[in-house]
């Protein structure tokens, strides 16, 4: 088990464009050491690449924990992200639709990327989170802020990037699960990897279902009268992902990755609404390949991606179909700076392919193009730079520069540990500064009647600051404590506004947004003995109003945004000791609006889930783990959504036997 | 006298218990300053809501229905509202029901389920009324319903089928006039034996219709714009809109107006002395005199709404404003000049008006 806060990606990548002497010297982790192949050692640590986080200095970022992701193995990335951290999601119900609000920002605010994609549905530009299966990632990590020099059009209030990143490690390990839980949910899943010294082979899959059948409560004026949930089935849901890395000489690695999703949904209708029989299927295809050259002092890669995203939305006898193909290629060059920093120069293309029913029966194809360039600098180790910059190049033209600085500054660092090699105490300044841009989605141009072929791309502009505190002792106590304060001020943010003279909705570049806020985290890990235990405590403030608008933007100017709580706070906490597992989480979220006007709004909530379980060690490796979860523990009536109300207290139990 | 007391109470009991006489016509209220304000709410969030606007204090109570009865929402997409006697009868669209509410209170006084898209009610004693339903889905409407409905009993007591998409009905002489909107005919029920007596053919699109002082019907169709079945669903007007006018004995001598293409015509309504029209057109509010033999050129007011009434207390025009469903509209009193008075926020879609 790790503690989350502590698992800095910078220590992983700064390995590479550190000078070479250091880099042979050093191990990548997961490496074992194997004196009597020292080549194959080397290659180890050259083809591990450096990601574009190591040039997201003085960024806030939190990575999810891999362990929390196996509790979480069966579920969304919704699910993990509502139980696990105060970041905001709008949710209509379980397995409907959730889409993310980083930093008070919009759905489309958010750049999803996956091993290094963006994701992003192109008629949307956003992603339901509810459609994104943890078991298919390795690695899930949140960056916060603008950062579209490196992650590209819609990083305005961040970026959450999905990695699947090869597992070394020799020999065959994996594990089969089964999951059953309160409304009929139902599931299974399967992760296999095997790797030999020159290729590494991943599959995970998973299935999942539930009726979502629950009663809840409305309050009518005859007084309360208790109904059961209709027509909100999730009625499938499968994910497979296979990945596949070869080592090409001592240099070399070609990667291909693929994900499918395919969802059938009933849609959850209001609970005020009269029948309705709506359904939607999502299906997505994607596949990547890529290479890459690792030297001692430089490094390329290039990639050419393929995505198919299917929409196909029908109510009764009404259909709604959508079906973009995306096709991608980046290519990227990093060298040494000197000793102390890296460049990174490269581009990207992307093109779409739509048919979408809302277009009319023709299909619509756009084109972007984008070239960045990163800079890190380290003139000391104690004091980290990053300057980058992106130009994105739309059908309507540039979209806006996008440049980014940061800065990391370690005020207080005492002597390394020498068995750890990580200090024991530690003050750390960080600030950045970034400008972002969204570019305008497929449907934003093209929806017939509405669409607005002419809408600028909504830039933004944010700034951050905040001090990392981290202390750990010799016993085996860790505590880290990072308080950022931020501003985001987006421009030309786009809305859908019902026209005076025809009534039809059109998207207009009409409003200046500002959000501001606080994020707090602390974590404290301890260990001894056969006991390892953590707490994590996390707390954003976040203040986002509309500061301006044009005439036509009628809502009220400085008031906090729909669906932005002002205040959501985590409690985490995890234990393992022998063969037993115990995990708490609590989440508090403060009120929020439903609309622009700031009087109607949800309560407040308090979601309290546990999970306990136990590992049953078998022969050869193998291993029975026994997984309670229940969520929802204080059995709070609320609506995740005006008028959805949300499950009531819910129970699921997992099954996982495992092989190494 | 302990005694006494039981009996007592269980008096009041029986007389509580007492269902009101099917007969009995409710008292007239006494001449009030309320205005209704029903806000159609955003689709799907079950918001929809009626605010009541009291014209003495200007004091505006967002949401009547829930305050009156312990927080209950009234539901999705409210439509229309009725009064007879101290009833009020909310059309609740996407709930697919009407709230009965005793007034001016708004404590709940029953539900008229059963019902399939209403859309417009009325009603012409304190136990008969009539709602206006769709039938079928958007891509492919069928034949809408007039149902009867028995006020008594808040329960539906027949219905008869009309044209498609049947919208604003008129009650005037022991007949029911139902507008339906995709066809272009008006269908008329006897209201004595509660069946269709005639099918008036109008002009394309008939949707409201008012009674004016000579007891002349008129209707006002907003023509048809016809979109594309399939996607892009491009619109193509084929039809002009048309005010037209016909006596109640002879209906197919109609007096015809026609607008011209740029726009349908809507929400036709009419002044307490009934001798004035009001519609809205091209993102505009006309009035027009009863006498008129021309569509006026120059707008009344300049302006787009999503509700507009007149005030027979005082000939006040009350305009809903709803800039966007993503949040509260509001509402803007004018004099009977069409100058505007002040405006006040309520709920989200402001849409109709009710004077009480």
């Amino acid at each position: 088990m790790h503690c989350f806060l502590f698992r800095r990606p910078l220590l992983r990548a700064a390995l590479l464009l550190a000078p070479a002497g250091a880099a042979l010297a050093q191990q990548a982790p997961g490496a074992p050491p194997d004196p009597a192949r020292p080549s194959q050692r080397l290659a180890e640590v050259r083809v591990r690449a450096v990601g574009p986080e190591r040039y997201a200095v003085g960024s806030q970022r939190l990575e999810l924990d891999s362990a929390v992701l196996a509790q979480y193995r069966g579920a969304t990335l919704a699910d993990v992200l509502q139980a696990r951290t105060p970041l905001a999601l709008k949710n209509y119900g379980p397995g409907q639709l959730a889409t993310i609000a980083l930093r008070g920002t919009s759905a489309q605010h958010t750049a999803v990327l996956w091993n290094g994609l963006n994701i992003q549905l192109p008629t949307l530009g956003q992603n339901d989170f509810n459609l994104l299966p943890v078991g298919a990632t390795t690695r899930v990590a949140i960056q916060a802020g603008p950062a579209a020099a490196l992650y590209g059009s819609g990083a305005v209030g961040g970026a959450v990037l999905l990695n699947t990143d090869p597992d070394w490690r020799p020999g065959l390990r994996g594990s089969v699960q089964a999951d059953a839980g309160s409304f009929g949910l139902a599931g299974g899943s399967v992760e296999a990897r095997t790797a030999t010294p020159g290729v590494a082979v991943r599959v995970a899959a998973s299935y999942r279902e539930a009726r979502n059948n629950y009663s809840y409560e409305l309050r009518e004026a005859r007084g309360p009268a208790r109904y059961t949930l209709q027509n909100a089935a999730l009625r499938h849901q499968w994910s497979l992902s296979p990945d596949v890395a070869w080592r090409v000489g001592l240099a070399g690695e070609l990667t291909a990755a693929a994900w499918l999703t395919d969802a059938d949904r009933e849609i959850q209708p209001g609970a005020y609404a009269a029948g309705s029989q709506a359904r939607e299927r999502d299906q997505s295809r994607r596949l990547v390949l890529g290479y890459r050259h690792v030297a001692a002092r430089q490094q390329w890669a290039v990639r050419g991606a393929w995505f198919e995203d299917v929409l196909n939305y029908r109510d009764g006898d009404a259909l709604s179909n959508s079906h973009v193909r995306t096709t991608q290629a980046q290519a990227e060059y990093t060298v040494a700076a000197g000793a102390r920093g890296s460049l990174r120069l490269g581009a990207e293309a992307q093109r779409f392919n739509a048919v979408v029913d809302g277009y009319g029966s023709i299909g619509v194809a756009e084109n972007r193009a984008a070239a960045f360039a990163l800079l890190r600098y380290d003139p000391r180790p104690a004091l980290r730079l990053s300057a980058n910059l992106r130009q994105a190049a739309l059908p309507t033209g540039l979209a806006p520069l996008t440049p980014t600085a940061g800065l990391e500054w370690d005020l207080l660092r005492t002597p390394t540990d020498s068995l750890t090699h990580s200090p024991i105490h530690s003050l750390t300044l960080k600030a950045s500064v970034a400008r972002s841009y969204r570019a305008p989605t497929l449907n934003e141009r093209y929806w017939l009647p509405g669409g607005n072929p002419g809408l600028r791309s909504e830039s933004g502009v944010g700034y951050e600051a905040g001090l990392r505190h981290r202390r750990a002792w010799g016993g085996g106590t860790r505590f880290e404590t990072e308080l950022t304060a931020f501003r985001l001020d987006v421009d030309d943010w786009v809305q859908w506004l019902p026209s005076a003279s025809t009534g039809i909705w059109s998207p207009r570049n009409l409003r200046q947004v500002r959000s501001q806020g606080l994020e707090a985290s602390t974590a404290l890990c301890h260990q001894q003995g056969r006991y390892q235990g953590s707490v994590q405590l996390a707390y954003h403030y976040t203040d986002t109003r509309k500061t301006q608008g044009t005439a036509a933007d009628a809502d009220p100017v400085g008031v906090q945004l729909a669906f932005v709580p002002r205040h959501q706070a985590s409690l985490s906490t995890d234990h393992r000791w022998r063969d037993w597992q115990l995990s708490g989480t609590f989440v508090f979220t403060s009120f929020r609006y439903v609309n622009a006007s700031g009087t109607d709004f949800l309560p407040g909530t308090g979601l309290l889930g546990a999970t306990l379980g136990r590992t049953l060690r078998g022969p050869a490796g193998t291993s029975l783990l026994v997984l309670a979860q229940a969520a929802n523990l204080l059995n709070l009536a609320y609506d995740s959504y005006p008028s959805r109300p949300a499950p009531p207290r819910s129970v699921g139990a997992s099954l996982r036997l495992g092989w190494r | 006298m302990k005694k006494q007391f039981a009996f007592f109470l269980a008096g009041v009991a029986l007389l509580a218990a007492c269902s009101p006489s099917h007969n009995e016509e409710p008292p007239t209220p006494a001449a009030t300053t309320g205005v209704f304000i029903l806000n159609e709410g955003q689709y799907n969030a079950g918001d929809g809501a009626v605010s009541v606007f009291d014209k003495t204090t200007k004091a505006v109570n967002a949401d009547a229905f829930g305050s009156a009865n312990g927080g209950a929402k009234l539901g999705d997409v409210v439509q229309d509202m009725g009064v007879q006697g101290n009833k009020g009868y909310i059309v609740v669209n996407n709930s697919a029901k009407i709230e009965v509410v005793s007034l001016p209170d708004f404590k709940t006084a029953g539900t008229i389920g059963g019902l399939h898209e209403p859309r417009y009610f009325t009603a012409t004693s304190a136990s008969r009324g009539y709602v206006t339903e769709w039938r079928g889905p958007f891509t492919g409407y069928l034949p809408g319903v007039l149902s009867i409905l028995n006020l008594s009993t808040n329960t539906v007591s027949s219905q008869v089928t009309v044209g498609r998409n049947p919208e604003q009905l008129l009650a005037l002489g022991g007949k029911i006039y139902v507008p339906n909107s995709l066809d272009n005919t008006v269908s008329v029920i006897d209201e004595a034996t509660g069946t269709l007596a005639a099918t008036v053919t109008a002009a394309d699109g008939p949707s409201s219709m008012v009674a004016d002082k000579d007891g002349n019907v008129w209707v006002l169709c907003s023509g048809f714009v016809t979109y594309l079945s399939v996607p892009p669903f491009t619109a193509t007007r084929v039809s002009n809109g048309t005010l037209l006018r016909f006596s109640p004995t002879s209906p197919a001598t109609q007096f015809k107006l026609t607008f011209p293409a740029t726009a349908g015509p809507s929400r036709l309504r009419i002044n307490p002395a009934k001798d004035q029209l009001y519609y809205s057109f091209g993102g505009a509010e006309y009035q027009m005199s009863t006498g008129a033999t021309a569509l006026p050129t120059a707008p009344f007011i300049r302006r787009s709404f999503t509700g507009f009434a007149i005030d027979p207390r005082d000939n006040s025009i009350f305009a809903g404003v709803s800039p966007s469903f993503s949040g509260n509209g509001r509402f803007i009193r004018y004099q009977a000049t069409g100058a505007a008075l002040d405006s006040f926020t309520v709920k989200v879609g402001p849409n109709g008006f009710v004077f009480y």
